[in-house]
């Protein structure tokens, strides 16, 4: 083992759209803070050394400072990236722009397609091909690109993505107008698709490297302003990104391959859950994450979070797809914020819409006139109107009971409670299928994954329910859920994936052969990992292949366990195909051949990680302290329940509680129904026995 | 074994007066409204959950079925159905696919009559005169009971990739288009019936895949029961049942109050189809003729060209006037039912080329029906231009590609395309660049670097089709062209429509190109063909090309900005000349010295 640094502190800094998220750890103590505090979108730095501020900490005493952070996906959503060009092969400017054609929104007629971050006159083609074996069909004059340079000149052009066909095979091409370019042009940011990824679908990857290069150079900026920033606070660590697979990667890494920390927030979240099943011994759950506007659930099988190959940003109808390895999260448009309506015929509707952070639900006090799922829970007595957010914001409750009697009880002829609590049912019926959608979607049984991981500032308030709406008996609320993508960043590895594709029948190679193939690629992800020295437990790495029955199009991704490389006999490893292929699509076909379509690694260099926090031991009565009287709450049913109210932090591990019981803490409250158990752990979560 | 009733094809439905009186009363809010008692969230609980539930018996169908024509191509529909067939909730699958299942699941029950149908039963047909269309379509319904009494159905309808019938060429009946699966009882009481399945397999030619794919679909169908056998626990059968009557009668509210804004009249449009394949050089015309009167639309397509001699034929007929109502009225309402269609009657013979009876070639039931609906928006552009669209590519412009592989001496089969076409302008609008034709929804097209690894064929090139869109205020969409060289000899089959009959413009635009199919030569000469039905063998370094049409403009052209031609041409989507002599623009010497190395540049 290498010595422990002498730095006690492990720092994680979650910066989002409303707030910024800081989680420390102190080794030295065992102890966790947290800091929370308003994002600060001139200089975000800012906004990580307020919350730091908030936590007597000094980042001088940390070996460790680890960073998530919305820049990209925001660059991209906005529209906010650098002027970008592209080059590409010979009759294929327009693939970028042509897309897969598909048109999901069927009936519209008003439909319209993604949009491209490059416009088609900066899209420019060289005369040069290879086939899909790699070979060279049509060498590349490198001269043919001067016109091209001479373009980016006179537009100002800040960034070129390069991709050509088969590059995945043969970057020869990409790596040679790279160079070249870059020599004449020495401050222009280069991507090429080969570097990004070696995967093909020409029009994916293009979107991919495209992306890449258009909010590469304000990511760059970023990420050395936060670096100049820490190094003026004496910080001395090391300063690690994370990913949307939830796992790190070097600063140097992270300026050239931006795409990857795309979702680092939302997929730290699954990463929390994922080492929190860890230290519970729980192998299978579902992350189920509820904030303002959007509710997102994740799948942990078998204790790990898992992965989706791509991404598409900003939704399924024009959004663009990325290939790059994430979190496989689905999200449905249902939080706090969506606003309950009557449809012109009468018929009552949940969101999509929402009232966002201003106006903001109805009991904000700040002119919202539409009720809101927020709205519903403060006329049910679920929140409290003086303690939102600790007590920093009171809200108006006769303001959510006008609304919700002017817009929705009135009119349907229902009592405001009526209304309230079937607003919540059907949040929490339309929140039930994200879950549904990232379970069945893969073959899989969402009954297999009992315990809901509830977390978001929304998540403890709405999680028994869709719990109950899914049938799954058991609920756990970890501690400080308002934080939690901080947390879980907190506890994430080093993570090095890597594609490549190469079509082979599974007849025509051998174990030897991907045995080879995979070091290569290992090699370069150890390579990766080296070079930022961190001091890691165990480095370990996964194997996948994506492969299909031949004939077939779509290629299912497979984990490929070591022994299978042990013994050495493609007939295992067939197998093992076969019945991942059986899980997923309901059959396997043993007697069929098969394919290899690409290979897939993923290196992960396990960091020491800081041991679990525990609380104080205490009886099964909670404390006094933790006691903040009762209140009125609906619950199921037209009757209210006279409530009891705990304070979260004062609980005790091994206090238990018998729903009906509110248990509010600074920028969350759990709500637990009648029947119900909770039990508080030792490290201070709360686990929901549901009585269903 | 009977042989299935004979469809009624005229249809006009009359409303419930209690409907009617409550629906004319266009007040929003309105406790009347309310269709019966039933509980608001519970309708509302039950909304969703139906559309849940056929979206995950979607799930499970692309999931589990063994043909990309349904897992890419999502070549299939979904869907719940009341006790009497009227769609609950259908999850497309491709937006043709809105009409053909209710009408199956109808004339299932008309056949077996409610009592001839027990628990257990799996009901199928492939009837192309009942579905409508070809007879890859193999639709499998089972019934849920409650207490003895039907209740409802799920059913799956899905394009199985081989069922017999004759491989190449042009068909003119049924007969040479594979096996015809009468009304038959696929499971009995929950007994499977053997010899039914042999008998069906004994006829396809990849029985292997045929066997993944029926599987696949009673998989979507037993989740659709199983999804309405916990709504109907959860809320009890009265409930149930009151909730799915406020459902279909809310939808059907707000689509006669779409029609209520439509100006009351006659309105009429006329288009054609190029040949059946048989008859070339002979136009198939498609007349339509819609009217509205108050919150009802009449769409008659009672003077449509008879059914023709080629496999251009179908049933589609009422399916096109609903996806085009659909598209007029609640275009994103979900979930899709027949309340939505309450509104709209449709007036359709026998015997014409949308309602072909036996034994008409249906095989390429799909490509007419996109004109159709075309032509629909056409007469309605009379009415409510600000509501509709001018006319689009209207083909799936695909090339049927086969040969000896020479890597291992093996027949393979290529589709080659999808390539997407342009759609037509808005009164606000430009057209939508290179996507798929009506026919198809969410269906992707193909990558050029998975082509290559797979065929002996190179992409030359897929991009815009320059000057393809059709002029106006607001300009067509652009299509797209292709061209795939052959590395050996292989045949090559088109049956491409839309070529003389380009698609049209709206008040005043102009037309688009139209689709195009030709072959270059090893020396690189370009040959156009005449017409879209092509068969042609290709030797090595031969290549295939193809060009899908454009969308046709809206509005005069002359009213276009000028930005927006400038842009046109900067991006290369219009070429100089072209927008010289369509707007007759005039240019400063220096915006053509800014302009002129662009124009180049787009035409490589």
């Amino acid at each position: 083992m290498k010595p422990i640094p002498q730095a006690p502190y492990r720092v994680a800094a979650d910066i989002g759209g409303t707030f910024t998220d800081v989680a420390v750890f102190d080794a030295s103590r065992s102890q966790l803070i947290l800091g929370k505090t308003l994002t600060t979108p001139k200089r975000l730095v800012d906004g990580i050394l307020t919350g730091l501020g908030k936590t007597d900490i000094s980042l001088n005493d940390a070996h460790l400072f680890l960073h998530g952070s919305t820049v990209a996906i925001n660059t991209m959503l906005e529209r906010s990236g650098a002027k970008t060009a592209l080059l590409t092969t010979q009759g294929f400017r327009d693939i970028y722009e042509i897309g897969r054609i598909n048109r999901p929104d069927s009936f519209n007629l008003r439909h319209q397609k993604h949009e491209p971050l490059v416009p088609r006159n900066l899209r420019f083609e060289v005369g040069e091909r290879l086939l899909a074996t790699g070979e060279v069909l049509k060498a590349m004059k490198l001269t043919d690109l001067d016109a091209m340079i001479e373009a980016l000149k006179a537009q100002k052009i800040e960034s070129l993505a390069i991709l050509f066909l088969h590059a995945y095979r043969n970057p020869s091409h990409e790596r040679q107008a790279r160079d070249y370019i870059q020599k004449k042009l020495p401050a222009l940011f280069i991507s090429i698709s080969s570097d990004i990824s070696k995967e093909y679908r020409e029009f994916e990857r293009t979107s991919t490297v495209a992306a890449n290069a258009y909010i590469g150079p304000r990511v760059n900026k970023y990420l050395g302003e936060i670096e100049n920033e820490l190094k003026q606070v004496s910080f001395n660590g090391k300063f690690l990104v994370v990913q949307s697979t939830g796992g790190l990667y070097s600063l140097t890494e992270a300026r050239e391959d931006c795409v990857r920390m795309m979702e680092s927030g939302p997929a730290a979240g699954v990463i929390g859950t994922e080492a929190l099943c860890k230290s519970l011994g729980i192998d299978n759950a579902i992350a189920f994450d509820m904030g303002g506007t959007t509710a997102k659930a994740g799948v942990i099988r078998n204790q790990e979070a898992l992965v989706a190959n791509s991404v598409i940003i900003g939704g399924y109808l024009r959004g663009l797809p990325l290939l790059t390895p994430m979190i496989d999260i689905h999200e449905v448009g249902t939080g706090g914020g969506s606003i309950a309506h009557l449809s012109s015929s009468g018929a009552l509707r949940v969101g999509p819409q929402s009232a966002g952070a201003f106006p903001g639900p109805a009991c904000y006090g700040l002119g919202g006139t539409e009720p809101t799922v927020t709205d519903a829970n403060v006329v049910l007595g679920r929140l409290d109107p003086n303690h939102f957010l600790g007590g920093e914001m009171v809200l108006d409750k006769q303001a959510a009971i006008q609304a919700m009697k002017l817009k929705i009880a009135d009119p349907l002829g229902l009592t405001v409670a009526q209304a309230a609590l079937g607003i919540l049912r059907i949040a929490a019926a339309s929140m039930s299928h994200a879950v549904k959608g990232v379970t069945t979607d893969r073959g899989l049984d969402p009954g297999a994954f009992p315990n809901l991981f509830a977390y978001g500032g929304a998540g403890p308030l709405h999680a028994v329910m869709v719990a109950k709406e899914l049938n799954l008996s058991k609920v756990i609320i970890p501690r400080a859920p308002g934080h939690f993508s901080a947390f879980g960043m907190l506890l994430a590895d080093f993570r090095k994936d890597m594609v490549l594709s190469k079509f082979t029948p599974l007849s025509g190679t051998s174990m030897v052969v991907l045995n080879a193939w995979f070091q290569d690629i290992e090699e370069l992800s150890l390579k990766s990992l080296n070079s930022i020295n961190l001091a890691t437990r165990k480095i370990h790495c996964k194997r996948f292949l994506d492969m299909r029955y031949v004939g077939q199009e779509h290629a299912v991704t497979v984990e490929i366990p070591a022994k299978v490389f042990k013994g050495q006999s493609l007939a295992a490893l067939k197998a093992v195909f076969d019945a991942v292929h059986l899980e997923r699509y309901g059959r396997g076909s043993p007697q069929e051949p098969c394919e290899i379509v690409s290979l897939r690694s993923a290196l992960v260099g396990e960091l020491k990680k800081p041991a679990l926090e525990s609380i104080a031991m205490g009886s099964r009565t909670p404390p006094k302290a933790a006691n903040l009287g009762v209140r009125s709450v609906m619950f199921e049913g037209s009757k209210a329940h006279t409530t009891p109210i705990f304070q979260r932090e004062a609980l005790k591990a091994n206090n238990t509680i018998k729903g009906p019981a509110l248990i509010v803490e600074h920028a969350s409250t759990t709500v637990v129904y009648p029947g119900d158990t909770v039990k508080v752990d030792a490290q201070g979560n709360l686990h929901i026995q549901i009585s269903l | 074994m009977k042989t299935p009733n004979p469809k009624t094809t005229t249809r006009s439905k009359s409303i419930r007066s209690t409907n009617t009186a409550a629906a004319r009363t266009p007040k929003p809010f309105k406790r009347s409204l309310r269709h019966s008692q039933a509980d608001p969230i519970s309708v509302e609980l039950i909304r969703n959950s139906l559309v849940a539930a056929t979206e995950e018996m979607k799930s499970v169908l692309m999931r589990t079925s063994y043909n990309m024509i349904i897992y890419e191509a999502l070549d299939f529909t979904v869907g719940l159905f009341d006790r009497h067939g009227q769609t609950l909730s259908i999850g497309l699958g491709l937006p043709m696919f809105i009409r053909g299942m209710s009408d199956v699941v109808k004339a299932k029950l008309a056949f077996w009559g409610e009592e001839g149908i027990e628990p257990g039963d799996i009901l199928l047909t492939n009837d192309a005169y009942t579905t409508g269309a070809h007879l890859n379509h193999l639709t499998f319904s089972i019934p849920v009971f409650n207490e003895g009494a039907i209740v409802a159905f799920a059913t799956c309808m899905a394009h199985w990739q081989d069922i017999g019938g004759v491989l190449n060429g042009v068909t003119t009946d049924i007969y040479a288009e594979g096996l015809q699966i009468p009304f038959v009882k696929y499971h009995q009481a929950g007994v499977l019936n053997d010899e039914i399945k042999e008998f069906i397999l004994m006829n396809v030619r990849r029985r292997d895949r045929a066997v993944g794919d029926l599987e696949a679909q009673l998989s979507a169908c037993w989740v659709g029961v199983k999804h309405l056998q916990s709504m109907l626990k959860r809320f009890g059968v009265g409930q149930w049942q009151q909730c799915i009557q406020q459902i279909m009668h809310n939808t059907e509210f707000e689509a006669r109050a779409a029609v209520k804004t439509m100006p009351d009249g006659v309105y009429e449009a006329e288009s054609f189809m190029d040949d059946d394949a048989v008859d070339l050089d002979q136009p198939v015309p498609i007349r339509v003729k819609v009217t509205v009167k108050g919150d009802e639309m009449t769409v008659d397509l009672s003077q449509m060209s008879p059914q023709v001699r080629g496999f251009f034929n179908s049933g589609a007929g009422v399916a096109c006037a609903q996806v085009a109502f659909k598209c007029l009225t609640l275009s994103q309402d979900l979930p899709v039912n027949d309340g939505n269609f309450k509104p709209l009657k449709v007036i359709l013979p026998k015997g014409t080329v949308v309602s072909a009876v036996h034994p008409a070639p249906m095989r390429v039931w799909m490509t007419y029906p996109m004109t159709v609906i075309d032509t629909i928006f056409k007469a309605m552009a009379q009415a409510i231009p600000e509501r509709v669209i001018a006319g689009h590519h209207a083909d799936l412009v695909i090339a049927n590609v086969n040969g000896i592989h020479p890597i291992d001496g093996k027949l393979w089969l290529y589709t080659g395309g999808l390539i997407g076409g342009g759609w037509g302008a808005k009164h606000d609008q430009d057209g939508v660049n290179v996507t798929v034709c009506m026919n198809d929804g969410d269906t992707h097209n193909g990558p050029s670097e998975q082509v290559e690894n797979k065929y002996p064929l190179v992409v030359e090139y897929y991009r815009i089709r320059q000057d393809s869109g059709g002029a106006g205020e607001f300009r067509g969409g652009l299509g797209a062209e292709a061209e795939v060289r052959a590395l050996t000899g292989v045949n090559c089959q088109t049956r491409i429509d839309r070529v003389n009959n380009t698609p049209w413009g709206l008040k005043g635009g102009q037309n688009a190109l139209g689709n195009e199919v030709g072959v270059r030569s090893r020396e690189g000469d370009l040959k156009l063909y005449k017409t879209g039905k092509v068969n042609v063998r290709l030797q090595a370094g031969e290549a295939y090309v193809i060009h899908s049409g454009g969308g046709g403009g809206f509005g005069d052209p002359k009213k276009r900005k000028r930005a927006a031609i400038l842009k046109d041409i900067e991006l290369g989507y219009v070429s100089l000349q072209k927008a010289q002599a369509d707007y007759h623009l005039l240019l400063s010497d220096e915006e053509t010295n800014v302009l002129n190395p662009n124009a180049q540049k787009a035409k490589v």
